[in-house]
């Protein structure tokens, strides 16, 4: 029973960080419906600024909360920047052509940070430096929860109820929204949509870039490559939730992260990874609006 | 029996109804229009009896087969060819392309293209033969190696009307063919359809909202709006029935009796 | 000239040129440069195929690189364990080299069989799909086939798989002119398919399935079969692959693959075989011959996807094919055709 539960948080915890992950993609598919290939890769970007913060400012050799709060914070800023020059660069140019030209370049962008990391950052691993040091804080039975998960945890609660109440509550939320539904007509009542898309876009990356800290706080060997799978996994994730839908995506987060982590360690380790691609596969033949998603009609 | 029978067609998109309880028949020969105002629901009418639409409710009858809910490919096979209300032409295929691939349509075999025997290239030469004729009836010859999309929009609008009369059909249906047509050139169409009737020995259903342009054309005009048909008849007993006149919304300048 | 006389003078030419190119090159070139060689004959052969599917029919499939793994494991495996006793009896009956030229054909049908397979089991329930959708779920195929093969044993597993070794005996075949034959032949019965009046259907399909329906066109059926035959082609191109080189690895068969040969298809322009073709090869052969790219081979890969998306979304060729009629036009300086 314990090993389930146990196994139950691991996957809750890599549920967490796909569905903080998989918000960007549905945020952004949700105004520009397009799906941001490059999404995968700020994570990774998220990961190694940390990384590089932590040691610029003396953080790595000496551990604190405040040196965690202030890397995790200064590497949101710097891919909520990436994001939306991402965003300005590539694909707002191509805004009126075909969809399948954006998707092409969103594909284009994300081999691009790939490799471009390789050669920037290196091709080998790097080791995250625990900015917190590791401690058992909870034991019930042969459970233990460590201070680390219950930062995953508490983090990523945080910040989803805060884009909760960004978008139900703020005046920007709620023109996220309406370009969500009606882009032109939302142009016409005045809301500035370059804007708005360019705050989605920071929003959606600077959710990442945390993700990409947590990561490297629970997992700390990072490589410029460690955008890919993560990245597709939390894509699969929006596709489950119903892509545009962002309760769906945090819900699809976390229900991936748990299936993953159960199958994986109750009936194959081997095919771990594939099965985000099988939900995907299922999701798209018999649900394709995911579980919280709405259709849309071609009009002949 | 009418050659098309439409019994009962309701049509829900939602919450929204489109079309309800359309019953329309049409004789095979006949040259008949649909007109309504805007959202009428003539298009989706189209739309259910080309099977790119399943009707909610009710039947389509094609020579006394039933044909609602079949893939559109298949009707067009059994003899029911359309043009679409914006155009939608092969953009990228030359104009001559357009029509050869109508032609071909269900007939294409990858294996003949792949091994060519001799037989393939006497289909080819046929085809491309048969595709010039009908681009000369339609007065488009010259135009046969330029890109479908660089036509003028009155000729592209003669294209579908090729295209489509390719797939050889026993009934052709229309969708505002004189759409964005200056009057001399709605002229031009009205005499290419009455042609067209006489010599493929065509049934034609045409829907239009331009009262006038049917006038001289069709021997019965069913009028609808929101999704109702509201009268049926003659042109000029249709265009001078009161509800007609209301349903588009009609001032004494306006209303289809002064057109 | 008659039609009959015109295609055996081609078939002749080409003939004696895959002569030439066999039994010439080697001795002019070092071995690296032939193994460049017989790679740009395979992404050609990739990146035409896929051509099939993305640029002619106008569905986005990032997945090759899994029908090119099922090929070339298929034909691998075939070899590996199949073709002890067919080439005893061929040797019987033939010299050695005789007998294994004719031999050679097999696998890579089998493998282009198996991958053919496997682009049906993939295309009826994916092509149901549109654009963005429609390419996810061909890359999830995509991953769920590397990943599979990764876990067959028989054929290596995260090992990979050796020709040679497991057999005992060389099994390779890089013989350039039966490679230059093989993707000759496919490129011409490709366009053969798309370039006949049966043809146009799939580029009725590509600019509107609605009127393609319409007009009679059975539009689910032109697009599975479109898969199909561009699966049995990245089946075939796999299955060189695996002969050529001696090893397979599912590494050579990642989504990154997969995006290089979309990459030769966009750059190229989409609905151009021969810009496929011109792609695939400036592309493969550019990073080999200049050493010192290395990582940033990949780097300028992407960088360029971008830029032409930004700048001429076309690609090369857009949808015309170089002929000899095109080039004479250009440099001619006379205004193309419409």
């Amino acid at each position: 029973m314990e090993q389930f539960l146990q196994q139950l948080l691991n996957g809750i915890a890599w549920g967490s960080i796909y569905a903080l992950i998989a918000l960007g993609y549905t945020m952004v598919y949700g105004v520009l419906k397009l799906i941001n290939f490059a999404h995968g890769e700020v994570y990774m970007v998220g990961a190694m600024t940390g990384y590089y913060a932590a040691h610029a400012l003396g953080f790595a050799v000496e551990p604190s909360f405040a040196g965690l709060f202030v890397v995790l914070v200064l590497s949101m800023a710097a891919c909520a920047a990436l994001g939306a020059t991402i965003e300005r660069v590539a694909y707002r140019p191509l805004r009126s052509a075909p969809r399948l030209a954006s998707l092409i370049t969103a594909i284009g962008i994300s081999l691009l940070l790939q490799n471009g990391g390789q050669l920037l950052f290196g091709a080998d691993p790097k080791f995250f430096p625990s900015l917190v040091a590791p401690r058992e804080v909870v034991r019930a039975g042969g459970l233990a929860v460590s201070n680390i998960q219950l930062f995953v945890f508490g983090t990523t609660m945080a910040l989803m109820v805060g884009l909760q109440l960004v978008v139900t509550r703020t005046r920007f939320g709620r023109a996220m929204r309406a370009v969500s539904v009606d882009a032109p007509a939302a142009a016409l009542m005045g809301v500035p949509v370059d804007r708005v898309i360019s705050g989605t876009f920071m929003l959606g990356s600077a959710l990442a870039a945390a993700a990409g800290i947590l990561v490297g706080l629970s997992n700390p060997k990072i490589d410029p490559l460690m955008g890919l799978l993560p990245g597709l996994k939390a894509f699969v994730a929006a596709v489950l939730g119903g892509i545009g839908s962002i309760p769906g995506a945090m819900v699809g987060g976390l229900l991936l992260g748990v299936v993953e982590t159960l199958i994986s360690a109750y009936v194959s380790s081997t095919y771990r990874d594939a099965i985000a691609f099988v939900i995907l596969i299922a999701i798209l033949l018999y649900r394709p609006t995911g579980l919280f998603g709405t259709g849309q009609v071609e009009k002949v | 029996m009418s050659q098309l029978e439409l019994a009962g067609i309701t049509v829900r998109f939602g919450g929204v109804v489109a079309v309800a309880k359309l019953d329309l028949r049409v004789d095979a020969g006949q040259l008949v229009a649909m007109i309504g105002p805007n959202g009428a629901g003539k298009t989706t009418a189209f739309n259910v009896i080309t099977g790119v639409c399943p009707p909610t409710e009710g039947s389509v009858r094609f020579d006394g087969e039933r044909i609602d809910g079949r893939a559109a490919h298949q009707v067009c096979r059994r003899g029911i060819a359309r043009t679409f209300q914006n155009i939608r032409l092969f953009r990228s295929l030359s104009v001559l392309e357009n029509v050869r691939a109508a032609l071909v349509g269900a007939h294409r075999s990858w294996r003949a293209d792949v091994l060519r025997g001799a037989a393939w290239y006497d289909g080819e030469a046929a085809n491309g033969a048969q595709a010039r004729e009908l681009l000369e009836r339609l007065g488009l010859a010259r135009f046969a190696a330029a890109r479908a999309d660089s036509l003028p929009y009155g000729e592209q609008r003669r294209l579908e009307i090729a295209r489509a009369l390719a797939t050889r059909p026993r009934l052709l249906l229309l969708d505002e063919p004189a759409a964005g047509m200056n009057p001399s050139e709605k002229k031009a169409l009205r005499q290419l359809i009455l042609q067209l009737h006489r010599e493929f020995a065509l049934s034609i259903v045409l829907i239009d909202h331009d009262i006038p342009f049917v006038m001289n054309l069709c021997e019965r005009v069913s009028v609808l709006d929101h999704g109702e048909k509201i009268a049926e008849g003659p042109p000029e007993e249709v265009r001078r029935d009161p509800r007609v006149i209301e349903a588009y919304l009609g001032t004494p300048d306006e209303s289809p009796a002064h057109a | 000239m008659t039609r009959g006389a015109r295609t055996a003078a081609v078939l002749i030419a080409a003939f004696l040129l895959l002569v030439l190119a066999d039994q010439g090159l080697p001795r002019v070139l070092n071995s690296y440069y032939l193994t460049i060689l017989a790679r740009i004959a395979i992404a050609v052969l990739a990146a035409v195929s896929l051509q099939l599917v993305n640029g002619f029919t106008g569905q986005f499939s990032i997945g090759h690189a899994g029908f090119m793994a099922v090929g070339a494991y298929t034909g691998a495996a075939l070899s590996v364990y199949g073709s002890a006793p067919l080439l005893a009896d061929l040797q019987a009956w033939f010299p050695a080299s005789v007998a294994r030229a004719l031999y050679f054909p097999i696998p890579l049908v089998v493998g282009g069989l198996a991958a053919s397979l496997a682009g049906l089991l993939v295309g009826i329930p994916a092509l149901r799909l549109r654009g963005d959708y429609l390419a996810i779920a061909t890359l999830g195929f995509g991953e769920i086939i590397r990943i599979a093969i990764l876990n067959i044993d028989a054929v290596g597993g995260a090992r990979g798989f050796s020709l040679t070794e497991q057999a005992g005996v060389d099994l390779r075949y890089e013989s350039l002119g039966a490679i230059g034959a093989v993707v000759a032949i496919s490129v011409a019965l490709i366009a053969r398919l798309v370039y006949s009046a049966g043809g146009l259907a799939f580029r009725a399909v590509r600019d509107d399935e609605t009127a393609a329906e319409a007009m009679g066109i059975a539009t689910t059926r032109v697009k599975v079969e479109a898969f199909a035959i561009a699966s049995f082609f990245a089946g075939v191109a796999g299955a060189l692959f695996a002969h050529a080189e001696g090893y397979v690895h599912t590494n050579s068969f990642s989504f990154v693959r997969s995006f290089e040969i979309m990459a030769f298809v966009v750059l190229g322009g989409m609905g151009s075989l021969t810009g496929a073709a011109v792609a695939a090869a400036v592309l493969t052969a550019a990073p080999e011959l200049l050493r010192g790219l290395g990582e940033w081979r990949m780097v300028l890969y992407s960088m360029l996807i971008i830029l032409t998306m930004l700048v001429r979304p076309q690609g090369l060729l857009g949808t015309r094919e170089l002929s000899l009629g095109f080039l004479s036009r250009r440099l001619a300086a006379r205004p193309p055709e419409t």
